[in-house]
């Protein structure tokens, strides 16, 4: 049985250099997710030229595919978006109460699953630009 | 037992939802990402093509579905970040409904912005 003992809060993040593999997926999960619900409301913001017509969406979109800065973004968004859902459902299998002598090893498991999983998809989101 | 940390208390219907949305959210998100930048390439959307996928109920419906799931779940994990953060009285109850007043009208322009793409004007 693992003994429990006081690492301190995590919302201290002045301390960050003494945090544990558990609050560091703490901060990546909550700043992954402050970056996606700010994206979701960019995201219907940006696709509400669909109600002012097909020449309107066709050229917001197109327009905004054409520069890099928004493909290197969409990667960023790519890796936002995997570590949080790696790292979401391992939070759920703890809240299950599964896995729990491994949430080290999970974490390090989802950050390289991510780091891969953008890598790979840099050539599809940079193609054509 | 082992030394966990969760970031809401158990037991409450808001943390049961926050979990049931996070499922959904699993698939749903992930689906979309691939079809829309792995099969349909982002530069490649266009009206035509979305007003196509649109027009299918399932997929129709399933938008929705994402929309209201990825809306709770977001908007939710910022109010539980603040009230982490410790806010409480006054604050705490105008980031409530000034959240929920921002969820509703999220939902409400993404229905619109959907019915758009389907080819129906609200």
């Amino acid at each position: 049985m693992a003994q429990t003992y006081d690492r301190g809060a995590v919302e201290d993040v002045g301390r960050w250099r003494e945090f544990s593999a558990g609050m560091w997926a703490w901060v990546l999960h909550k700043f992954t997710g402050w970056v996606l619900v700010g994206y979701l409301f960019t995201h219907i913001a940006v696709l509400s030229t669909a109600t002012g017509g097909d020449e309107l969406y066709n050229t917001t979109l197109q327009g905004l595919e054409a520069l890099l800065v928004v493909r290197l973004l969409e990667v960023g968004l790519l890796a936002v978006a995997v570590f949080h859902i790696l790292n979401g459902i391992r939070l759920l299998f703890v809240d299950l109460g599964l896995g729990l002598e491994r949430q080290d090893q999970t974490f390090y498991a989802s950050l390289i699953v991510t780091g891969a999983i953008a890598v790979a998809s840099v050539p599809t989101f940079l193609a054509g630009v | 037992m082992a030394e966990y940390y969760s970031s809401f208390s158990k037991g409450g219907r808001m943390w049961f939802l926050q979990r049931i949305t996070a499922v959904i959210l699993i698939g749903t998100l992930a689906f979309h990402f691939f079809l829309l930048h792995f099969v349909n390439h982002a530069a490649e959307i266009t009206f035509a093509g979305t007003q196509a996928r649109m027009s299918q109920v399932g997929y129709f419906l399933t938008m929705i579905v994402f929309l209201i799931a990825a809306t709770f779940h977001g908007v939710n994990g910022v109010y539980n970040a603040l009230v982490n953060q410790g806010i409480s009285g006054t604050p705490k109850r105008v980031a409530k409904y000034g959240l929920a007043l921002a969820s509703l009208l999220l939902i409400a322009q993404g229905i619109r912005v959907a019915f758009a793409m389907a080819g129906f004007s609200l």
